[in-house]
C-alpha cells in the first residue's frame, strides 16, 4: 500500500466500491439475504468512515472521528432493522 | 482557564460542519423514509429496484470518491504554495462531477424512455427525490469548486473540498440504499 493517507484512502474507496457492488450483484440464496444487507451497509458505513477521516480530516479530531463513526453505525443499523422488517413480519 | 473547547478540535470551519451534519439528517430522514415505505411492498420495490442501472451508479461512485481524492489533494497542494497544481486539481475535480451528473442524466434519459416517472410507483417518487436532491448538490458542488478554484485561499479551497466531501458522503449511503439492497 503506498504511503500517502491519501491516496491509500482513495484506494481503500474504490476497493471498498467495488467490494459493495460485487456483494450485491452475488446471487444470494434468500436465507443469507440479511447477510448481503448487514454486509452492503457494513461497507457503506467504512467508506463514510474513510471521508469522514481522510477526506474531511477527523483523523486529526478523534473524539469527533469516534462520534461520527458511532452515529452512522447507529443510523446503518436502523437502515438494516427497516431492510430486514418485511422478512421478519 | 483555557478557552479551547472541543469544537476547536474539527478541521475548518464549524458551519461548514454544521452544514455537513445538516444534510446528513437530511438524507437520512429520506434513506429512512424509502425503507420505511419498502416495508409495506418489498416485491414492488425489488422489481422497481431491477430497472436502475447498477453499473452506471457503481461508475458514478468511482467517479464521485476520485473527485473528493482530487479536492483533498488540492487543499494540501495550495497549503504548500502550489498553486497551479491545487487550482488544475480543483478544476478536474470540478469536471469528474460534469461527469457523474453527465452519467446521471443518461440514466434519467434512459428511464424516461421507459415512460418510468416519478409517480409509476412509490420506489421511482423516492428515487427522483433522492438522487435529483443529491445531484442537484453536485451541481452546486462543481460550482463551489470552480468559484474556490478561481479564489483559491487556502480556507476557501477548504471550506469547498469540505461541501464537495459532504456531497461524496452522502453518496456512500445513498448509493448501497437505493441501488444495492435488494
Amino acid at each position: 500500500m503506498p504511503a500517502d493517507p491519501l491516496l491509500r484512502a482513495w484506494l481503500w474507496l474504490i476497493f471498498l466500491s467495488f467490494g459493495s457492488t460485487l456483494v450485491s450483484l452475488w446471487p444470494w440464496p434468500p436465507a443469507l439475504a440479511a447477510l448481503a444487507g448487514g454486509l452492503v451497509l457494513g461497507l457503506a458505513w467504512l467508506k463514510a468512515r474513510v471521508i469522514l477521516s481522510r477526506y474531511l480530516g477527523l483523523c486529526d479530531a478523534p473524539a469527533w472521528r469516534r462520534g461520527f463513526g458511532i452515529s452512522l453505525a447507529l443510523f446503518c443499523l436502523l437502515l438494516l432493522g427497516l431492510y430486514l422488517a418485511p422478512a421478519l413480519a | 482557564m483555557s478557552d479551547e473547547s472541543v469544537l476547536d478540535e474539527l478541521p475548518g470551519d464549524l458551519m461548514i460542519w454544521v452544514l455537513i451534519v445538516s444534510e446528513l439528517l437530511v438524507f437520512g430522514a429520506g434513506l429512512a423514509a424509502f425503507l420505511a415505505v419498502r416495508i409495506t411492498d418489498p416485491a414492488g420495490f425489488a422489481e422497481a429496484q431491477d430497472a436502475l442501472h447498477r453499473t452506471g451508479a457503481g461508475v458514478n461512485t468511482v467517479v464521485l470518491v476520485t473527485s473528493g481524492a482530487l479536492a483533498a489533494w488540492a487543499l494540501r497542494l495550495r497549503e504548500s504554495a502550489r498553486r497551479g497544481a491545487a487550482r488544475l486539481a480543483l478544476v478536474v475535480a470540478a469536471a469528474l462531477g460534469v461527469v457523474f451528473l453527465w452519467i446521471k442524466g443518461a440514466e434519467y434519459a434512459a428511464k424516461a424512455a421507459q415512460s418510468i416517472t416519478w409517480d409509476t410507483h412509490p420506489f421511482f417518487t423516492f428515487y427522483y427525490l433522492l438522487t435529483g436532491f443529491h445531484a442537484a448538490h453536485v451541481v452546486a458542488g462543481v460550482l463551489v469548486l470552480l468559484l474556490v478554484a478561481w479564489k483559491d485561499a487556502p480556507r476557501n479551497i477548504e471550506a469547498g473540498a469540505a461541501f464537495w466531501h459532504m456531497v461524496d458522503l452522502v453518496w456512500v449511503l445513498l448509493f448501497p440504499v437505493i441501488y444495492l439492497l435488494r
